[in-house]
């Protein structure tokens, strides 16, 4: 249990600081020991943009008027970090929902996200691991990989708690108590003897001087009064009257439109413009260049409309492979999984021995297509360049992303940029990338003076972005007369997704794609019983960028890996839910979930004429998800997605709706990659330009969603992305049950499915 | 031209072919209309006009000319939340929350047309997408919206009895 570590503890002062936390020898001169956020005097901060008051520490503020400012440095994009921050900091802090207003900090070593780079949590005191110190340094602010609640559930609370415990102290000293006699309560600190009360913000200056000798222990779950109670969003209000800020709603005095064109070809480059004086000459045209490398041109105008337009009517010279092509890809794919694997991430026992020659081989060969992120928000990023400083303005996953793309690309030292962090309407992993920040410094440096804001059409950001990999992936297994996997074999061929994007973000840190996890994550960890196993990839040679996709590898290795596995249980005969059951029986934690799933779906109760249901369970980042789908057949090949049940076991919950709210969220993501996704490729262009093209779930589609969340006490997980996982699975499972057609090929549409 | 757009009059002086979005957005810098695709698609853009939920991305601003145009920043001219909203934040609706300036505009007019719709109603009339899949908590909201409007309507009944 995460608590427990918080029995102990732990003096801190200055010189363990200094021990622990002094990085010297390796060049890192900046102290980053653990707590040493916790104190404005040990560590440095700017608060810039903190507002009135004074600060506690790094997360806390308070003014006189008792308004307390809560930094939130993770980027809300739907998902609720706004609101589960600030939620983690009042219940230490003994204030309400409604004390609290936020504000999103500059990207700085307090701020950042260690869980990115080193799975283990930090702990709410002890000093950092080497790597968490790293993150530190750089410091990697960013949100992503489900890990904000994961990363800041110790610190954070600590970050309350400790601020709690420098007002009682301040309390306790202008009484001339013990504090010991001092307590919080509803943003106030209160005498037990006296009965007097005095307010944080009366507090707050003296409190800001306070140095604690010993650190608070942190709540035991069953004192909670905020943390596991479903507590409405704090953005929500603004955002049902069209008054929360976005990166594209920002609007500055004499701000222009600039909108890109990329090269047409992926990889390729643009050489020059034939018509350059004629697009100058258009309404409102005020500039039209190339940017570095040629990967695009913009023009840049006084209204997005007539910068879109000029934009299109660009007559561009341009080189690159116009010889691309899906058919290719996949003749590539197979090339990779017969003859250039790459690496083995799971190798046990010996499963080709099993395997070669061997009797009543299962052998199935799944693939999935390249997918788009297609956040309702198109791409877009707003700078000014004034000299040799800059402001950025942008809904982004990173805002210390932001920072190095402004100093990439106009040239201006960090220290004299300003992030302005918005609104996400959308991020699912595009908004972790730098291109649009990169691009928009450019064209921002040459304008100096005047704010740039850069918008991708949705056409561009569909055409040219990160995508979620077209994957390959063989199977073969062999069972024992039980149904027990003998052996499992799973060959992929991909395009690394940890490599295309580190690249793209800190190159000097990109591992190679043999190293990817990513690649074979949820493939190569699976929790199910096997004798022999090997997982194995390698890696496609293409000039595709390839990104992040909300649940990244899980996304494609749950469908190829659930569906595997229910092939499993039918050439076994036997129930897919008792099948899978049988083979978890060693993790207490999937049975449990799955069983709870079974349970609600009525899984052992036969469902009407024309309906059938699947089944899927899978983890990732951290947290275990099990979906029951349920489908009624309407005519051959056409089918309504009634109901999904689904199961969460994510640990400790810090918002319930939230948590509830991200399954739903998940399970729609899922299903549109499941029912219509596909970005292809011909003649070296993408063919899907727009949401015509690229269909999405919608209102008459969807399904509706049950979810329950299991009351478990381990250290948080992610919620985020987890329900994406299992969602084409158990639907593909469902369509199996129903047709006996075993779909091995995303999208179902391309097969002549359809869906009410 | 001149536009009327929640309640007020606008002159502008853009191509009669520019779409009223682009009008709305960035010659007024009323941000809370968004854009989205484009193309008619995916119902971000949506306002009323003349109480029907319109795309305004494909709609030059000269169609617009003598209508009466309502925002998503005009729904609530006095500061109180519609029944739509209210519903809205009781059932924790928006996620991102970008699409749903179109989202409710398009409940509304459902609303105004047939005050209590159907499952199968809201299938039909509201037809654009949310990235973040908020459909569940939508349907929820828009039957909430319905019964709020109901007893809003009843009292107001009620009131002017008296
Ligand atoms: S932006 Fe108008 S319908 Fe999508
Ligand atoms: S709430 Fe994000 S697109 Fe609908």
């Amino acid at each position: 249990m995460a608590d427990n570590n918080t029995s102990k503890t732990k003096k801190w002062t200055r010189r363990a600081f200094i021990a622990t936390g002094g990085l010297v020898g390796v060049g890192l001169i900046v102290g980053i020991g653990g707590n040493v956020y916790l104190s404005k005097n040990a560590y440095k901060y700017s608060g810039k943009g903190f507002g009135d008051g004074n600060s506690l520490n790094a997360w806390v503020r308070i003014a006189p008027d008792n308004t307390i400012t809560v930094a939130v440095p993770r980027a809300e994009m739907g998902q609720g970090v706004y609101t589960s921050i600030p939620m983690m900091i009042a219940e230490e802090l003994e204030v309400s929902m409604d004390d609290i207003k936020i504000y999103a900090p500059q990207p700085e070593p307090a701020y950042a996200n260690a869980l990115l780079l080193v799975p283990e949590p930090k702990k709410e005191y002890s000093s950092l691991t080497f790597m968490q110190k790293v993150a530190h340094f750089l410091p990697l602010v960013a949100t992503g990989g489900s890990t904000a609640i994961s990363d800041g559930y110790n610190y954070m609370r600590a970050a309350g708690a400790t601020a709690r415990e420098m007002l009682i102290e301040a309390a306790a000293a202008k009484w001339g108590v013990d504090k010991s006699k001092c307590y919080a309560e509803n943003a106030h600190i209160i005498n037990k003897d006296s009965k007097e009360k005095l307010t944080y913000g009366e507090l707050a200056e003296a409190a800001s001087k306070v140095k604690l000798a010993k650190m608070p222990l942190l709540k035991e779950k069953k004192d909670w009064k905020i943390l596991g109670k479903p507590v409405a969003r704090l953005d929500i209000p603004e955002k049902v009257t069209g008054k929360a800020e976005f990166g594209l709603d920002v609007r500055q005095k004499d701000m222009l439109y600039a909108v890109i064109r990329h090269a047409t070809y992926h990889g390729g480059t643009i050489t020059g413009i034939n018509n350059q004086a004629d697009i100058e000459a258009k309404r409102g045209v005020k500039k039209v260049l190339i940017l570095p490398k040629g990967i695009g041109a913009v023009v840049v105008a006084d209204n997005t409309w007539r910068a879109k337009n000029a934009a299109l009517a660009l007559d561009l010279e341009e080189t690159g492979d116009a010889t691309l092509s899906s058919a290719k890809i996949d003749a590539q794919a197979e090339e990779v999984i017969a003859n250039k694997i790459i690496a083995t991430p799971l190798q046990k026992g010996n499963a080709a021995k099993v395997l070669d020659g061997g009797e009543g081989i299962i052998e199935a060969k799944y693939d999935v297509p390249y997918l788009a992120h297609a956040c309702m928000e198109p791409i877009n990023c707003t700078v000014l360049v004034d000299g040799d400083k800059a402001d950025v303005w942008c809904g982004h996953q990173g805002s210390s992303i932001m920072l190095d793309g402004v100093n990439a690309g106009a040239g201006i030292a960090k220290e004299n940029i300003t992030v302005h962090t918005k609104y996400l309407g959308g991020g699912f992993g595009r908004r972790a990338e730098v291109d649009m920040v990169l691009n928009a410094a450019h064209v921002a440096k040459e304008m100096n003076g005047t704010p740039i804001q850069l918008v991708y059409t949705r056409e561009e950001a569909m055409r040219h972005e990160m995508y979620r990999p077209a994957v390959k992936s063989h199977f073969r297994a062999k069972l024992d007369g039980s149904g027990g996997i003998e052996a499992w074999e799973n060959k992929m061929a991909l395009q690394s997704v940890g490599y295309s994007s580190v690249m793209r973000i800190k190159p000097e840190f990109a591992e190679p794609p043999e190293k990817d996890g990513s690649s074979s994550e949820g493939a190569a960890n699976l929790p199910y019983e096997m004798k022999n196993a090997l997982v194995a990839f390698g890696q496609l040679e293409l000039p595709i960028q390839v990104g992040n996709w909300r649940s990244v590898g899980s996304s494609q290795n749950a469908f190829f890996t659930e569906s595997f596995m229910d092939e499993c249980a039918h050439a076994a005969g036997q129930d897919p839910y008792k099948y899978r059951r049988n083979l978890l029986k060693n993790h207490p934690r999937f049975v449990a979930v799955l069983d709870k799933v079974a349970e609600m779906s009525k899984w052992n109760t036969p469902l009407g004429e024309n309906r059938f249901r699947g089944i899927a369970i899978h983890e990732s980042f951290r947290s275990i998800v099990a979906q029951v789908v349920e489908i009624t057949k309407v005519e051959d090949k056409k089918f309504s997605i009634d109901k999904y049940y689904n199961v969460i076991d994510c640990g400790r919950v810090i918002n319930p709706d939230t948590v509830e709210a991200q399954m739903q969220s998940g399970i729609m993501y899922g299903l549109t990659a499941a029912l219509y996704g596909e970005i292809t490729f011909d003649e070296g262009e993408v063919e899907q330009y727009n949401f015509p093209q690229y269909e999405i779930v919608r209102m008459n589609v969807a399904p509706q969603v049950e979810v329950h969340i299991m009351d478990t006490d381990t250290h948080p997980g992610g919620v985020g992305e987890p329900a994406t996982p299992p969602a084409a699975p158990a639907l593909a499972n469902a369509i199996f049950a129903a047709t006996g057609d075993r779909v091995r090929a995303l999208p179902l549409q391309k097969h002549g499915y359809s869906f009410v | 031209m001149e536009l009327k757009i929640n309640g007020k009059s606008y002159t502008v002086n853009t191509e009669e072919s520019m779409p009223l979005l682009w009008v709305i957005r960035d010659e007024l810098n009323m941000t809370g209309t968004k854009y989205g695709c484009g193309v008619s698609s995916c119902g971000a853009c949506s306002v009323m006009i003349d109480g029907v939920a319109t795309r305004t991305c494909t709609l030059p601003v000269s169609a617009a000319v003598g209508k009466e145009i309502t925002t998503i920043e005009g729904l609530n001219p006095n500061g109180e939340l519609t029944a739509v909203q209210k519903a809205w934040i009781q059932h924790q609706v928006p996620q991102c929350g970008y699409c749903q300036s179109g989202m409710i505009v398009a409940a509304e007019a459902l609303l105004n047309e047939n005050a209590n719709p159907t499952d199968e109603d809201i299938n039909n009339s509201i037809t654009n997408i949310c990235r973040c899949g908020t459909y569940n908590r939508i349907r929820a909201a828009i039957h909430t919206a319905a019964e709020l409007r109901a007893l809003e309507t009843e009292l107001i009944k009620k009131v002017m009895g008296e």
